[in-house]
C-alpha cells in the first residue's frame, strides 16, 4: 500500500496508488492534493493500475478531492482500473463524477 | 460521559537523560553500618542526588511510605528486618510503579545473591565495589525506570482511548438499534440477515408499511463507521418512516433523503442505498438503487425475472439539482421474491482471504430447487463458505416476498376503516407579521391536510392552490402590491424587490386561512378560505384587466382551473376555493 505524487511541467498532478486504496491512505492522499496551491482548474490524473482493492472510504476521498478541485468544474481522470474496481465505480455510478478508464 | 482519566500514574520525574534534574531524584540508602551509609551518602550527594537513609528494613518501609524514593540501595543482613523482607514489602507496596531496588552486600554466596533477585530486587553488587561501577548501574536502573514510566503512561493513555472508543461504539450501537426499530422487520413476508458487525459498520435495514397496504423497504450502507454512520442514519430513518406513513412515493423519499444528507454530511461521507416499493394495489415492484449491488427478482418458477442495477449515485453525493430519482419498475405476482444485499455479502471472505463473490451467489440461484428456501440456500452457502472464520465484514441480506394479502397492520389505515375518519372538521390559522416575514407556513398547512386519507394523491394540486392563494393574499392584500408591475422583465425584478422591502418592514397585517372538510360519497369536499388585512380590490376592475392584460392573474386562473368553485368576497380581501376529491 503506497501512494506517489508528482507534478509535471504542465501542472498536471499525477497520483499513483499501489496496493489497497482504503482508509489507511487517508493522510497521504489528503497530503497529495493539499500540496497543490490552486487546486481549482488543476488536472488530476489518478493512476490506479497498481491498485488491487478499493473500499468506500476511498470513494469518499475521491469526493473530497473532487470538491477541492472545483466540484462540477473539476478535471479528474482515473486510469488503469481493474475490473473489480471498475465494478465498484459503476455500482456507485461514479462515472458521472469522474473520467474513469 | 467520558471515562475518567484516572489510570495514569503520576510520574514524579521526567528524564530526558539521567543526569538531568538529578537533584529531583531521591535515593534511599538502607544499611545498619553507619560508615557504609556515610560513604554512600557522600558519594551520591556529590553526584547531586537527594539522599535518604534508613538503618534497617523496617525503617526503610517507613521512609519509603513517607518519601517515595526513586531508587533504593539495600543491604541484606540487618537487625529488626533484613533486606529480603523489606524488599518483598516495598515491592508489594509500589503497585504499578517501578522502584528499582539495588542490593549491596558483602555476601558472595551464589544462593544468597539469587535470593536478592527472588525477593524482588532488580540488581546486586558485592562489597567492596568500585564507585564507577555502582554509579553506572544506578544510571542503568534509572534508565529502565524511565522507559517503564513512559510505557506506563502510554499504556494508560491507550486504555483511556480504548474505553472512550468502546463507549462511543456502544452509543452508536444503541442509536442504531433504536433507529432500525428491529420490530418492524418482523413481518411475515420478510427474511433478513443483519450481522452485528454490519450494524456497527453502518448498514441499516428499514421496513415500513404504507398507509394503504404494501410496504417500503430500504437497505442503506454508510461510508464511515460507528458513531458517524449512526448520526447519518438518524435523519434517513426519520424521513423514511415518516414519509412512508404519510403516503409519499419512494421517489419523493429518495429525493428528500438525498437533500438532507447532502446538506448535513461532510463530503466523503455518503450512504449507498436501495429502496423498494411493494405496491399491492397495482401489482408492481419499484426500485430506486443508488450504489448498492444489484437487487434480484426471483420468481416462483425459479427464474430470475429482473435485475435492478444501481443506476444512481449514493445519497449525499450530489445536490438536489443533479439528483435523479428515476425508478425501475416490474410487474409482480404472488411468489415473486426480491433479494437485496450489501457489498459485504460479496466481499465476505473465507479462512484464506478468498471472497464469496458474485459467482457463488449466482450458483445459489442456479442450484435452488425450491424458491421458498432460496434465502436459506444463500445464508447456508455463505456460512459454509466462511467456515470457522470469524465474521469481520458487514453482511446484510434481505428477502422480500411479494404478497398481495399484505395489508397494513395499522388498523386506522385499513381500507374499510374510512368511517373512523373525522366526518367533518375545520381548522383555522391566523398568520401575523412575524410569521409572514420569516416563515413559509405552507408545508405545515399542507401537512395538516395530508392527515386526511385520500388527499395524498392530490397534494400537488392542493399545494398549488394553497401557494397561489397565499402569495395573492400576501402580495396584493397584506403588502398592497400592484400586479400590473409584472408586465416587463424590469418590472418583474422591481416587483420582487419591492415585495422584499415591504416584507422586511412589515409590522402589522394578517392572513387568515380556514380549511373545512366534509365527506361526500366516495371522497370529500374541501373548502379553502383566505382572508387578508389588505384593502381588497375592485372586482369590476379585475374583470376589465383580465380582458386587456394577459400577463397578470395567471395564478388565479390556474387555481380556478384546479377547483370546482372560486369566489371573492364583496370587498375583495377574501377568497374561497372549493375542491372536491375522490379516493
Amino acid at each position: 500500500m503506497s501512494l506517489d505524487t508528482s507534478i509535471d511541467g504542465n501542472g498536471v498532478v499525477n497520483i499513483n496508488i499501489n496496493g489497497r486504496f482504503d482508509f489507511n491512505l487517508y493522510q497521504e492522499f489528503r497530503a497529495a492534493y493539499k500540496q497543490v496551491e490552486n487546486p481549482t482548474g488543476t488536472t488530476f490524473l489518478i493512476d490506479m493500475s497498481g491498485t488491487d482493492y478499493m473500499d468506500s472510504s476511498a470513494l469518499g476521498m475521491l469526493l473530497l478531492l473532487r470538491e477541492r478541485a472545483g466540484g462540477d468544474k473539476s478535471n479528474i481522470s482515473i486510469t488503469g482500473c481493474n475490473s473489480e474496481i471498475k465494478k465498484i465505480f459503476s455500482i456507485s455510478n461514479f462515472e458521472r463524477l469522474f473520467d474513469i478508464s | 460521559m467520558l471515562p475518567e482519566k484516572n489510570n495514569i500514574p503520576e510520574s514524579d520525574e521526567v528524564l530526558d537523560d539521567v543526569s538531568v534534574d538529578i537533584a529531583r531524584l531521591k535515593i534511599l540508602i538502607v544499611d545498619d553500618e553507619v560508615t557504609n551509609r556515610m560513604v554512600l551518602n557522600a558519594m551520591l550527594k556529590k553526584d547531586g542526588f537527594t539522599v535518604l537513609m534508613a538503618e534497617n528494613g523496617k525503617q526503610a518501609i517507613e521512609v519509603f511510605n513517607k518519601e517515595n524514593p526513586d531508587l533504593i540501595l539495600m543491604d541484606v543482613m540487618m537487625p529488626v528486618m533484613d533486606g529480603y523482607e523489606a524488599t518483598r514489602s516495598i515491592k508489594s507496596l509500589v503497585g504499578d510503579r517501578f522502584v528499582p531496588i539495588f542490593f549491596l552486600t558483602a555476601m558472595t554466596d551464589e544462593k544468597a545473591l539469587a535470593k536478592c533477585i527472588e525477593s524482588g530486587g532488580d540488581d546486586f553488587l558485592t562489597k567492596p565495589f568500585s564507585r564507577t561501577i555502582l554509579r553506572s548501574k544506578i544510571d542503568a536502573l534509572l534508565r529502565v525506570k524511565k522507559i517503564y514510566t513512559t510505557l506506563q503512561e502510554q499504556h494508560a493513555e491507550l486504555v483511556y482511548h480504548q474505553q472512550y472508543i468502546e463507549r462511543e461504539h456502544e452509543i452508536a450501537e444503541r442509536i442504531f438499534k433504536r433507529i432500525i426499530r428491529s420490530d418492524t422487520l418482523n413481518v411475515s413476508n420478510i427474511k433478513y440477515l443483519l450481522s452485528p458487525v454490519a450494524l456497527f459498520n453502518g448498514d441499516i435495514l428499514l421496513v415500513s408499511p404504507k398507509p394503504k397496504g404494501g410496504q417500503h423497504i430500504m437497505l442503506g450502507d454508510f461510508t464511515g463507521h460507528g458513531l458517524s454512520a449512526a448520526i447519518g442514519a438518524m435523519p434517513v430513518a426519520e424521513i423514511f418512516y415518516s414519509m412512508t406513513e404519510k403516503g409519499y412515493s419512494i421517489q419523493d423519499i429518495a429525493t428528500e433523503i438525498n437533500a438532507k444528507l447532502h446538506k448535513t454530511l461532510p463530503t466523503g461521507l455518503f450512504c449507498a442505498a436501495c429502496i423498494v416499493d411493494v405496491d399491492i394495489e397495482n401489482n408492481k415492484i419499484s426500485v430506486w438503487n443508488g450504489g448498492v449491488p444489484e437487487a434480484i427478482a426471483y420468481s416462483a418458477k425459479k427464474e430470475i425475472k429482473k435485475i435492478f442495477k444501481s443506476i444512481h449515485l449514493p445519497f449525499g453525493v450530489v445536490s438536489s439539482n443533479s439528483f435523479k430519482n428515476d425508478i425501475q419498475i416490474m410487474d409482480a405476482e404472488p411468489g415473486d421474491r426480491i433479494y437485496l444485499y450489501s457489498d459485504g455479502l460479496i466481499e465476505a471472505t473465507d479462512e484464506n482471504g478468498v471472497m464469496f463473490g458474485e459467482d457463488r451467489l449466482d450458483l445459489c440461484f442456479a442450484n435452488n430447487t425450491d424458491p421458498a428456501v432460496m434465502f436459506e440456500d444463500i445464508s447456508n452457502s455463505l456460512n459454509n463458505f466462511r467456515g470457522n472464520k470469524k465474521q469481520d465484514d458487514d453482511t446484510t441480506l434481505i428477502e422480500v416476498s411479494f404478497d398481495n394479502n399484505l395489508v397494513s397492520n395499522k388498523s386506522s389505515y385499513k381500507k374499510n376503516s374510512d368511517v373512523k375518519e373525522p366526518c367533518k372538521w375545520s381548522v383555522s390559522f391566523e398568520l401575523g407579521p412575524e410569521i409572514l416575514k420569516d416563515m413559509d407556513p405552507l408545508p405545515a398547512i399542507l401537512h395538516v391536510l395530508l392527515e386526511v386519507q385520500g388527499l395524498y394523491s392530490h397534494r400537488g394540486r392542493l399545494y398549488t392552490i394553497l401557494a397561489e392563494l397565499y402569495s395573492n393574499a400576501l402580495e396584493h392584500g397584506v403588502l398592497g402590491m400592484d400586479s400590473t408591475l409584472k408586465t416587463s422583465p424590469e418590472g418583474f425584478a422591481e416587483y420582487y424587490e419591492t415585495r422584499q422591502k415591504r416584507l422586511e418592514t412589515l409590522d402589522n397585517g394578517f392572513i387568515r386561512i380556514n380549511l373545512t372538510h366534509e365527506p361526500v360519497d366516495g371522497g370529500g369536499k374541501l373548502s379553502i378560505e383566505y382572508l387578508d388585512s389588505g384593502k381588497g380590490f375592485d372586482f369590476g376592475s379585475y374583470q376589465e384587466q383580465k380582458k386587456s392584460n394577459v400577463f397578470s392573474g395567471r395564478g388565479i386562473a390556474l387555481v380556478k382551473s384546479l377547483c370546482s368553485e372560486l369566489k371573492y368576497n364583496e370587498s375583495g380581501n377574501g377568497i374561497k376555493a372549493v375542491y372536491f376529491w375522490e379516493s
